[in-house]
């Protein structure tokens, strides 16, 4: 088995354009939430999401949007980019050598939504006839692999919010069994259209007002967009072109519920997070920060609360948790991987990011995270929890680089 | 301002009745939502049929964990919908 190591990261969101821009507002607790309007909806619910700035939109789209592209393509190609850029790809390091992995939830929301509203307003049938390309949920992974060049294995895995981290995860086990040497690995969501939002409000599970993962009075989520892609790439090829290793990924467990399709099971979370750790070889101790999938709803939080108790002892003795979800929103595909990469971030600035708009603790869970600012720490190694719909549940390790 | 409220209660449990579809006269305020079979998907039914009707956005969040019976079904709705009339106003 090849050890896998991070090599570059690139990140679209709220935040801003930029992985870096990203860890920066996660430690400093800036939050990406804005005020969106959706013009289509009589009566508009839940009035903020984790939107991309109107300036970012025109410098990742275009004055003029792609014929052929969707914003989920766009944003995964600009994350991309960066990824590749920091890592020092060329041209001799992709084709059959280097996989593609870009998971999304939705897929291209924008063409569907304004197909239905055309045909449910107009009765119209001209329709954009680039729909199917545009839709589908493999568009931002064909993008990047045809942009770079990447002709190894291309996956898309949809699975809700894990999208992203097993995306990273599968990426992962296919450098470390010698599959590809290379993969440009994460999630894209561009999922901000007002068909979409609607439905998210029916299921009730947004606040209204602010997101507030593991705090008393919490209510709910607060959507988000963007795409975090990571070069990983084997030790072995990252040393051969003299890489500079960001950290290593030595973990990945993910499993099923196959109980409930909404509500969440601690004991499969705990099970999945176990999954992770004996994969990388590590124990509870080991970790010192958990980046929570904290999606600020009573359900999530109770259950990976439970479930991070079950793995880390009762007292969660030296283990810091938080969740990030306040400032870059719940970002469903790319959840996962803008996640991983506001670990790797912890990880390299030896600090942990706050859960921001924490008030109070719930003497439900019990769990004091780290709240509101970022706690300097000595940290080894980070996990990521990514906990989906569809009862898939995902974990990720990093840990410090060390040569051995 | 306030809608008054036995009309309120009233117009809620038929509510509750019709998109729970449960027999009207199978509810009373003490019975518990369980006994009823009434259940999240049933929920969401009942929060949508009360935002259309009212215009009151409920997540199904903490408060609604602890709801058990059809009373505290119809306390939050009521509290809610209040909350959004003096939001309103």
């Amino acid at each position: 088995m090849s050890r896998v190591v991070v090599t570059g990261l690139g990140a679209v969101s709220a935040c801003g354009l930029g992985a870096d821009v990203l860890t920066d507002a996660t430690q400093t607790g800036v939050s990406g939430v804005k005020p969106i309007h959706f013009g289509d909806l009589d009566a508009q619910r839940v009035k903020t999401a984790a939107r991309l700035s109107e300036a970012d939109l025109v410098q990742v789209l275009g004055e003029k949007p792609h014929r052929m592209r969707e914003p989920v393509a766009e944003y995964a190609l600009t994350a991309a980019r960066e990824a590749v850029a920091q890592a020092g790809l060329t041209e001799e390091h992709f084709g059959d050598s280097c996989g593609v992995s870009i998971g999304s939830g939705f897929g291209g929301g924008q063409t569907l939504n304004i197909n239905y509203l055309k045909l449910g307003r107009e009765g119209s049938m001209r329709l954009d006839p680039m729909s199917v390309p545009k839709i589908m949920n493999n568009a931002a992974a064909s993008w990047v692999s045809m942009e770079f060049g990447a002709t190894g294995p291309a996956l898309c895995l949809a699975t809700a919010c894990s999208s992203g981290s097993q995306s990273i995860g599968m990426a992962y086990q296919m450098i470390a069994s010698g599959q590809v040497e290379r993969c440009l690995a994460g999630g894209s969501e561009a999922c901000l259209e007002s068909g979409v939002f609607r439905v998210w409000e029916l299921l009730r599970v947004m606040t209204a007002e602010q997101n507030r993962p593991f705090s008393k009075d919490r209510n709910g989520m607060t959507l988000g967009e963007g795409a975090g892609v990571l070069v990983l790439e084997s030790l072995e090829s990252a040393e051969a072109r003299g890489a500079t290793i960001l950290c290593e990924l030595v973990g990945f467990g993910t499993n099923s519920d196959a109980g409930d399709l909404l509500r969440p099971d601690p004991k499969r979370a705990a099970a999945c997070m176990r999954m992770a750790l004996k994969s990388a070889g590590l124990t509870p101790a080991d970790i010192g920060y958990v980046n929570a999938h904290g999606t600020g709803t009573v359900a999530n939080d109770v259950n990976e609360v439970t479930a991070l108790r079950d793995v880390f002892g009762e007292g969660l003795d030296g283990l810091d948790v938080s969740s990030t979800k306040p400032i870059h929103g719940h970002a469903l595909g790319a959840a996962g991987a803008l996640e991983m990469i506001v670990a790797i971030g912890a990880l390299q600035r030896q600090s942990v990011p706050p859960t921001i708009n924490f008030t109070e603790v719930d003497p439900k869970i019990d769990i004091d995270p780290v709240a509101n600012v970022a706690k300097p720490k000595q940290l080894g190694a980070v996990m990521s929890n990514s906990l989906a719909f569809g009862g898939i549940n995902a974990t990720l390790i990093a840990k410090a680089y060390e040569h051995s | 301002m306030s809608t008054d409220r036995d009309t309120l209660t009233r117009d809620l449990l038929e509510m509750v009745a019709q998109e729970g579809m449960v027999e009207p006269s199978e509810i009373t305020p003490q019975r518990k939502l369980e006994e009823l079979d009434i259940q999240s998907a049933d929920f969401v039914m009942i929060l949508m049929a009360i935002e259309e009707k009212y215009g009151a956005y409920v997540s199904v969040d903490n408060e609604l964990t602890d709801v058990v019976t059809v009373q505290d079904l119809l306390d939050l709705a009521i509290s809610k919908i209040e909350e959004h009339q003096a939001a309103q106003a």
